[in-house]
């Protein structure tokens, strides 16, 4: 009679191992969905400047989240992790910019690009507030894209330093693109 | 940092880092220094800060509008984390030796490497869609600095020819970089004679497909907004709005027509 194998001998401690990991992952999991709610926003809100549609936007961000995970399940720096997670979702809505087509036939009964109006009681107002609005939109869609994205992660609330780390450029090349974004944002409210 | 003699002007750049407080506590010294002596580089100051309060509260309120509740991503995320967290737990280490991972890796890269050749050449031909208006976000519009006298007094008003490098990267940015480049005209949505600008956000790839709404539809519209500035009936920068807005609702709105007319669009009956 060939000899039976069995695995009794290790089952125990085997099981034992997968009970911790799964109190880890559970716990991980937890941390992942809370850094989710903490930063879904304003990440989401830096992706919809790259001209994605929406549901691409939040396609993107799950992927950032899925990939935190691991990134925290493999033991890596948890330093930054706000840095982090704007740099890798930077790289992904690039990648996701470059190799996906866009559905860009513009539904024109939608009346794409035209401006919300603002809820505001008097229309002298409201036609005011409009038109700044308007014309401090146009400015920022004309700026160079680096330093559009250097201002949506200023506004996001990056320091200089993340911002230079996530868009891999010099400190001294993010003051110079803010200082020129900010001033021609400056002279459009000057007319 | 390097900052400036003395007695000169504080540039921009050192003034928005000392409102941001990313100075040295040396430099800061010396800038806020100046500035107690200074009220031009004061007053500018105060107009950054101001430039970055007024792109905070349109930035703020662009956004608010955009975002979609978060109960639903939220929830996916959970369940995706779920299926992850359990295809890790699985064991995908466990069985996972060295010579059976090699070989499985190259199995995969094969696999991978014809799937990805497959898909190119299926899909190369298809990869021209149908654009016959631009989207806003990458094509928003862009004009140069000039008014209606110089815009009317341009002898030549046709387009100028898009630089090649400036077409591939419209291409780029409307991601069909592989996409048959005969089959588009990359143009300008504010058109030069108009005061349109050669930049990368004043251009978009019109399909020669889209048989109703096309270029020389759109070019029909130019001349006509053209010729309203020109003679006093509509403001430059209303036409500009007008055109950079939606060009199928404008040409709609000033030829009094659903459809283009059949002097501007010999195919449109197809």
């Amino acid at each position: 009679m060939s000899p039976r194998f069995t695995v009794s001998g290790i089952l125990p401690a085997s099981r034992a191992v997968s009970a911790n990991e799964r109190a880890r992952r559970d716990q991980l999991e937890e941390r992942v969905v809370g850094l989710f709610d903490q930063f879904r926003d304003p990440i989401l809100r830096y992706l919809s400047g790259f001209g994605l549609p929406l549901p691409d936007c939040e396609e993107v961000l799950q992927e950032v989240f899925l990939s935190l995970f691991q990134h925290l399940d493999r033991g890596k720096s948890q330093e930054n992790i706000r840095g982090w997670l704007f740099r890798v979702a930077h790289n992904l809505a690039l990648k996701r910019r470059y190799r996906t087509l866009q559905d860009i036939e513009v539904q024109v009964e939608a009346g794409a690009g035209e401006f919300a109006i603002d809820p505001a009681p008097n229309p002298e107002d409201q036609m005011v507030n409009n038109q700044t609005r308007q014309r401090l939109l146009a400015v920022v869609d004309a700026l160079p894209e680096l330093d559009r994205r250097c201002l949506f992660l200023r506004a996001e609330g990056l320091r200089y330093r993340e911002i230079a780390e996530i868009l891999n450029m010099s400190l001294g090349a993010v003051s110079i693109s803010l200082a020129r974004s900010l001033a021609r944002i400056a002279r459009s409210a000057e007319r | 940092m390097n900052l400036m003699k003395y007695d000169e002007h504080l540039p921009d750049q050192q003034l928005l880092l000392d409102v941001e407080g990313e100075l040295s506590p040396r430099d800061e010294k010396r800038v806020r220094a100046h500035l107690a002596g200074c009220w031009k580089c004061r007053a500018r100051r105060q107009e950054l800060e101001n430039a970055i309060t007024g792109f905070v509260r349109v930035y703020q309120r662009e956004s608010e509008t955009k975002l979609p509740p978060v109960a639903g991503p939220r929830a996916l995320l959970k369940a995706q984390l779920a299926q992850l967290s359990a295809t890790a737990a699985n064991g995908y280490l466990g069985w996972f030796t060295f010579p059976r991972a090699l070989a499985w890796t190259a199995a995969l890269g094969g696999l991978l490497v014809l799937g990805l050749f497959l898909v190119r050449v299926m899909r190369e031909p298809s990869r021209t869609p149908i654009v016959s208006i631009p989207n806003s976000t990458l094509t928003p519009g862009a004009t140069l600095l000039v008014n209606r006298p110089a815009v009317c007094a341009q002898e030549n008003i046709k387009n100028r020819i898009v630089p090649v490098a400036l077409q591939r990267r419209v291409f780029e940015a409307y991601g069909i970089a592989g996409a048959d480049p005969r089959a588009y005209e990359v143009d300008y949505l504010i058109t030069p004679a108009l005061g349109g600008a050669d930049d990368i956000h004043n251009l978009w790839p019109h399909s020669y497909s889209a048989t109703v709404w096309n270029a020389r539809v759109k070019d029909a519209l130019e001349d006509r907004l053209r010729d309203m500035v020109c003679e006093g009936s509509m403001d430059l920068a209303e036409a500009q709005r007008e055109i950079a807005g939606n060009w199928i609702a404008a040409y709609k709105k000033y030829f009094h027509t659903d459809r283009p007319l059949s002097e501007h669009c010999n195919r449109c009956g197809e």
